[in-house]
């Protein structure tokens, strides 16, 4: 395919229109006039392939401008643009005239939302159907992630591509083309500028401090209930519906379009019946919600946020060393305690790797206890800040009795606009939370304070969240972090690890920018760190944990469980792809040193 | 193409049009009257809101009709012809399918079918079909006005005209209205009233996310939950019919017409992983209006339509997206909710409302009765109740018991008797009990689950409490109340308030609870049934002392748990071992997992609620026969012959634990009778818990006063002897009125002169009992007799 006949960037269209052109007439000669376009529906007849080439082989990415609240309005309707979001509701499919005979020609509308020329009647067409995603800027995002906006590197999502098996899976059909060759340059060009304006304005509610003056409603209050701020409504071509999950985040590249026309009020809009039958769009406002739609798209792992990732195998020797500095930097901002610290970190690698019915694998929520409202102030600050530097998403929540009364955590489904109202824990997977407990006092809760509490319970259990659907509730599998800080154990969220914080010191340290990409870095590269299965360690692990019980009877499976998931994380934690002994006696080491701060 | 709707002088063409609507098949509706009517009601709709054009244009790479297809050269049908008559109607049997054909067909379906059901039916007065059955009792009744014709009988008879009418649905169903109407008129010529053809039960249902262009304008038949209903529209309207072939004009026809749009979602069933439900709207017309309501499990059948989008006043092109929505024939409910399989359908009474019955529900019950049938049926139940959790079989049994639960019987007197079981597990740290609870909780529809740390029980509002000393946070909720008919899973029983524990005593027998809020006592019904695990005082269970001594729970309440069950860690290699490997497992996605066969959970949730609303077992005469002999032995057992002392080993209360379980055990088989079997089985599980929980460690023998007042017939033998011999020590020793001797020291003699062993609690305490009697006073640790 040859890129630069078209503009593809300034009008998209025209490639994906004179492309279909050709193909449908090649498709015509072929078959003898008769229903040449039949098989282009849910395919692609070569657009997509263009753009993929133009995008990823010819660094064409970096022209593509990134779509966000700041530009909304400044960028031309129908060129190409991009947007990284949330998919926060999934509003079906949708029906349209994907081809028409207009004279002799066939012509398309895929991309679009209204017909370039006008549809003679009657005409020879084709229904296709897309689907139609809600997204919205992650919620919780931080400020580091969208430094790497002009552009990823070519090389690094080559690589990427090829070390995760999950995200080669969900990619699927796009995977041929983003896997890319070592052609592509990874300079970042002039179109950064533009970017990175919207910085500062879309990440203010982030820059929460731990307060306890602060607003019970954190994550911005529902900044991203649909309509009221800034999100994207993406049209999606040619695959399952299924490759999209809810709350996954995501690059889409596609067409920009913005009709005045689509934006006027329906007529008779008080006529109920008609507003039964129509779709959830009409509430989103042209004006506001711009529409893309997607040519390209990817989802997107914290990897994919690094601005300048090191070209380098992550070979355990380098491993050691940032987890060394990573180590003692939070050794500095916990007080110099360096066993909550060692903790810290393998919470901080954790993920959810396995469920078995009720059962979760890999999860590590960790509870620090020993707080007080002045000391979260100091060390929940200094920790807050550091999250925010080194996680893509995290978010502070400030427990207490109003809070847990009033604050909307459950998302739900509004069957009267169709739209799924979003709530605090509607969070993309590889969340950070914070919990500050040190705010809860004895109180009485209300209907809605038992329900919220049920939820953050079954949260630090089963690493799920439940949607209300008004007649029904959804389970929604998630695999967020999970932070307590508190004075006393916390029952009402059961943390896996309890952890008494003793400071010896107050906090006093900075990180150059060159450490906290280093170590974001690390923490992207050893979570998703593939993990080896050896026969002979699941036999050293079996004797170990025979001779633990035999030793202290009161441990039991969870017990037992949270080690090993100590140990996996530990041998990761030192780039090492399968457990060893001598991950497994850190493990007891510190096990015994937690248990003796307990007494 | 207008010739193809004469030539039958009988029949009126199927197509029905006027001059300012276009003629698309798209365009109307199943029935000749109400099509005129929709033509009009669609009419009023493009003046007031959509054009008239594009109408659906249809794919038909799906519909290759290799033998119908004798002149398809345009079966890209699109009748949007702007406006007027110019506009050459183009139907969609652009093949050959003749409109004779299908009309004699379908008449040959009504007059003709039979249903197989009836093959052994003699009844000479009405020896017709199915269908011209259903067609004279409309007829008599005068009050319907739609047959329900059942799609699969339609395939039986006739599978080319099933899939006519589902690929082509508005022609098809047009002229069965006008068969129907023929055949009504010449049986009963004044009748007046329109009938309405309403298929049902298609053949295949589809997934409402798997809709797709290629449906549209065909029947389908899908599944959902109605989740918005619109108001009803009420619609009078004129409307005129024109007749494609000789152009004849009727007279205005009035024609009354309600409307309401639902919202249909998916139901949590169809959902992938990680998606959102869809929805549809469905468009009901005149008795389908208000059939369902928010929340109702219904299954549509329909015809699913897409019409185009005007955008804006001035636009003159059309936006090229449409809206799709089902044009409903038939709509039926289902079930209620996954958990109550048993909700709308009856089982026992095939006589049942037709249209409430559903196969799927039939098949799913079939299924649990097979199930229920298995010889190894309750292995098979208790295998599958935490099958990660080992051995323990017992105390599954006892758990199942609970899940499936006893009749409850009120008696005409007024007095009644639960028929939960309530099951207490005592035991060491680090054995399986906290699974096993939260196991039942996922089972129980019902199921609360709550820790005794934080539970007030009855309260109707929950608190947030924090210990003043450690900080530890804790949520107090009232958990009874919310499980009433479920099971209240209570973990750290022996952490729960003594305040709290009060509470539960009426619970567990009168199966209420009583609030006092402002000045009034409210009781609330809490018939749950209670399964609690507690841990021993100590750390580890003594099994030198009670039941009671271990956990520190009032005799009282303990009376009331129908199973107790000690779970011990009995440091055994192999079971640590096995658990091990059991969490290695987890953790390397092992693929040497051992597999069990077992139920899996909504199986087993099914079945438990089935048997629990279905099956009510009653006692056979055998059955109470061998509960007598088997309760008069277990009596007897107590007193045996050369004891002096008499052991209470079963109490009144025993049997009715036992009636529960025996019960229980039957609903297990589904069966109505409890049998011999069952009882010896309950006072297998009950003999096993008591001799776990009542056996008196000094003697060996199982004790119910042990339970009862926490102290065994043995230990109070032995008590009563200390008593009298610290007696008649102090009666020696010690002068009325004379010097305190310290408690050291009585010990010693006591020790010097007694064969058993003592310590210094023991004397305490008898000489506590001294003391009530005023022999003796205590300071301290000084004894002085008096």
């Amino acid at each position: 395919m040859v890129g630069p006949q078209y503009d593809l960037v300034g009008n998209p269209l025209g490639a994906v229109r004179s492309t279909f052109e050709r193909a449908a007439a090649a498709a015509a000669a072929e078959s003898g006039g008769h229903e040449p376009v039949a098989a282009f529906r849910g395919k692609d007849w070569g657009a997509s392939e263009v753009f993929r080439s133009f995008l990823f082989e010819q660094g064409g990415l970096d022209k593509v401008p990134v779509l966000d609240e700041s530009n909304l309005g400044l960028i031309k309707p129908n060129t190409l643009v991009r947007f990284r979001g949330m998919v926060q509701d999934m509003l079906g499919n949708e029906f349209y005239v994907g081809a028409f005979k207009d004279g002799s020609t066939w012509r398309t509308n895929k991309f679009s939302d209204s017909s370039p020329f006008s549809m003679p009647h009657p005409c020879d067409s084709h229904l296709w159907e897309r689907h139609l995603f809600h997204c919205v800027p992650v919620p919780g995002q931080n400020s580091w992630t969208r430094e790497s906006s002009p552009g990823p590197d070519l090389r690094r999502m080559a690589s990427c591509l090829t070390s995760e098996q999950r995200e080669k899976r969900k990619r699927g059909a796009d995977n041929d083309a983003m896997d890319v060759s070592e052609s592509g340059s990874g300079k970042t060009s002039s179109s950064s500028k533009k970017t990175k304006d919207g910085v500062q304005i879309s990440n203010s509610s982030v820059e929460m401090s731990m307060n306890e003056e602060h607003v019970p409603e954190m994550n911005g209050g529902d900044h991203h209930i649909p309509g009221s701020s800034f999100s994207c409504l993406v049209k999606v071509y040619d695959m399952p519906e299924s490759q999209v999950k809810l709350n996954d985040v995501s690059e889409f590249i596609g067409v920009y379009t913005f009709d005045p026309e689509l934006a006027a009020p329906s007529d008779n809009s008080d006529d109920i019946m008609f507003d039964l039958m129509e779709d959830v769009t009409a509430q989103l406002p042209p004006s506001k919600v711009p529409r893309l739609h997607c040519l390209v798209w990817r989802n997107l792992s914290a990897h994919d946020f690094l601005s300048r990732p090191p070209a380098v195998e992550p070979s355990p020797i380098l491993l050691r060393g940032i987890r060394q500095s990573l180590l003692s930097h939070l050794t500095l901002v916990l007080g110099k305690d360096e066993l909550a610290a060692q903790c810290l970190l393998l919470h901080l690698l954790s993920r959810l790797r396995n469920k078995v019915d009720v059962v979760t694998v890999g999860r590590l929520s960790l509870n620090f206890t020993g707080f007080n409202r002045e000391s979260v102030s100091i060390f929940g600050n200094q920790l807050n800040n550091l999250f925010q530097r080194l996680l893509p998403y995290s978010q502070v929540i400030p427990l207490s009795i109003e809070y847990l009364n009033t604050a909307t955590l459950q998302p739900r489904k509004d069957n009267q606009s169709g739209r799924l109202v979003t709530g605090v824990l509607q969070l993309p997977q590889g969340t950070h939370l914070t919990f500050d407990e040190t705010l809860l006092q004895s109180g009485s809760l209300t209907s809605k304070g038992v329900e919220n509490t049920m939820l953050l319970k079954n949260l630090m259990e089963s690493q799920k969240v439940e949607y209300d659907f008004e007649f029904y509730k959804l389970e929604m599998a998630t695999d967020v972090q999970l932070l307590t800080l508190s004075e006393g154990k916390s029952n009402i969220l059961p943390s896996d690890l309890i952890v008494s914080f003793r400071p010896s010191s107050v906090p006093a340290v900075n990180a150059s920018s060159e450490e906290l990409e280093s170590w974001r870095w690390y923490l992207a590269t050893v979570r998703s760190l593939p993990q080896s299965t050896e026969t002979d360690t699941y036999q050293m692990i079996q004797d170990e944990m025979v001779n633990a019980m035999r030793d202290d009877r009161s441990l039991g499976c969870s017990e037992l469980s949270r080690w090993l998931t100590m140990a996996q994380i530990m041998a990761a934690s030192f780039g090492e792809k399968s457990l060893s002994m001598e991950h497994w006696q850190m493990v007891k080491e510190l096990e015994r040193l937690r248990k003796e701060r307990l007494q | 193409m207008a010739s193809r709707g004469g030539g039958d002088g009988n029949s009126p063409p199927p197509s029905v049009s006027s001059p300012d609507t276009p003629p698309h098949p798209g365009r109307r509706t199943p029935s000749g009257a109400a099509a005129a009517a929709r033509q009009q009601q669609q009419r009023q709709n493009w003046t007031g809101r959509f054009p008239p054009t594009p109408s659906t244009p249809m794919s038909t790479d799906d519909v290759p009709l290799s033998s119908e297809a004798g002149d398809d050269d345009t079966p890209e049908t699109d009748g949007g012809g702007g406006a007027g008559a110019d506009a050459t109607p183009v139907f969609v049997w652009g093949t050959n399918i003749s409109v004779q054909d299908v009309n004699a067909a379908i008449l040959r379906f009504l007059r003709h079918f039979r249903d197989p059901r009836d093959a052994g039916r003699v009844d000479p007065v009405m020896d017709e079909g199915k269908y011209m059955r259903a067609i004279h009792r409309i007829l008599e009744l005068e009050g319907g006005e739609s047959l329900d014709v059942d799609a699969h009988d339609v395939f039986d008879h006739d599978p080319d005209l099933y899939g006519k009418m589902v690929r082509y649905p508005l022609e098809v169903l047009a002229i069965f209205d006008i068969v129907l109407m023929d055949l009504v008129a010449r049986i009963e010529p004044l009748f007046e009233k329109h009938i309405q053809t309403r298929i049902y039960n298609l053949k295949s249902s589809i997934c409402l996310r798997n809709l797709n262009p290629s449906d549209i304008e065909k029947m389908v038949s899908i599944k959902g939950m109605i989740i918005r209903c619109s108001s009803v529209i009420p619609e009078l309207k004129e409307a005129v019919f024109r007749c494609l072939v000789c152009g004849f004009y009727s007279e205005p026809v009035m024609v009354d017409r309600d409307k309401q749009i639902i919202k249909l979602q998916e139901t949590p069933d169809e959902i992938p992983e990680g998606g959102t439900p869809h929805t549809v709207s469905v468009l009901m017309h005149d008795k389908l209006v208000d059939a369902g309501k928010p929340g109702d499990r219904v299954e549509i059948t329909g015809i699913y339509r897409a019409m185009s989008i005007r955008v804006g006043p001035t636009q003159r092109t059309v936006k090229s997206i449409f809206k799709t929505y089902i044009d409903c024939l038939h709509i039926k409910k289902t079930d209620k909710s996954r958990l109550h399989v048993e909700d709308s359908m009856d089982a026992d009474n095939p006589n049942a409302n037709k249209t409430t019955e559903d196969d799927f529900l039939r098949d799913k019950v079939e299924k649990l009765k097979e199930l229920s049938k298995l010889p190894d049926i309750y292995d098979k139940l208790t295998r599958s109740l935490a099958p990660n959790i080992w051995e323990l079989d017992d105390v599954k049994r006892g758990l199942l018991c609970q899940l499936f639960g006893g009749n409850p019987l009120r008696l005409p007197s007024g007095a009644s008797f639960r028929g939960d079981i309530n099951v207490l597990l005592v035991g060491d740290p680090g054995t399986s009990k906290s699974q096993l609870l939260q196991y039942m909780h996922k089972l129980s529809p019902r199921g609360i689950y709550t820790s005794g740390r934080g539970s007030s029980a009855v309260g109707l509002t929950a608190y947030v409490t924090k210990d003043p000393e450690t900080g530890e946070t804790v949520l107090e909720s009232g958990a009874l109340v919310l499980s009433d008919k479920g099971v209240c899973c209570i973990d750290e029983f022996d952490k729960m308030s003594d305040n709290a524990r009060s509470m539960l005593h009426e619970v567990m027998e009168q199966q209420t609870v009583s609030i006092a809020k402002a000045g009034i006592i409210a009781s609330l019904n809490a018939r749950t049934s209670v399964l609690a695990c507690a841990n021993p005082t100590e750390s580890r269970y003594n099994p030198r002392l009670s039941v009671i001594d271990n956990i520190h729970l009032p005799p009282t309440l303990l009376s009331r748990f129908d199973l107790i069950y000690l779970i011990l860690d009995k440091a055994d290699e192999q079971t640590d071992r096995r658990l091990a490997k059991h969490i290695v497992s987890l953790h390397f996605e092992n693929p040497n997992i051992e597999e069990l066969e077992v139920l899996d959970l909504p199986t087993l949730v099914a079945y438990i609620s089935y048997a629990r609303k279905h099956i009510q077992p009653q006692l056979s005469d055998e059955a109470a026969e061998e509960l007598t002999r088997g309760y008069v032995e277990m009596r007897k057992r107590g007193n045996s012959p050369g004891s002096r002392k008499k052991v209470i080993t079963a109490t009144a209360r025993q049997i009715e634990s036992l009636i529960r379980l025996s019960e229980a055990l039957a609903r297990m088989r589904f069966s109505e009778v409890v049998e011999v079997r069952d009882v010896v089985e309950a006072f297998r599980l009950l003999e096993v818990a008591m001799q776990q929980s009542a056996t008196d460690h000094a003697t060996g023998t199982i004790d119910m006063d042990l339970i009862m007042t926490g102290i065994s017939a043995s230990e109070r033998q032995r008590r009563d002897n200390l008593v009298a011999a610290t007696r008649n020590l102090v009666m020696e020793k010690m002068q009325l009125g004379g010097p305190s001797v310290r408690m050291i020291e009585l010990l010693e003699e006591i020790r010097k002169q007694s064969s058993m062993e003592v310590h210094l609690h023991d004397l305490r305490s008898a000489l506590g009992t001294l003391m009530t009697e005023g022999a003796v006073v205590i300071h301290g640790d000084s004894v002085k007799r008096v």
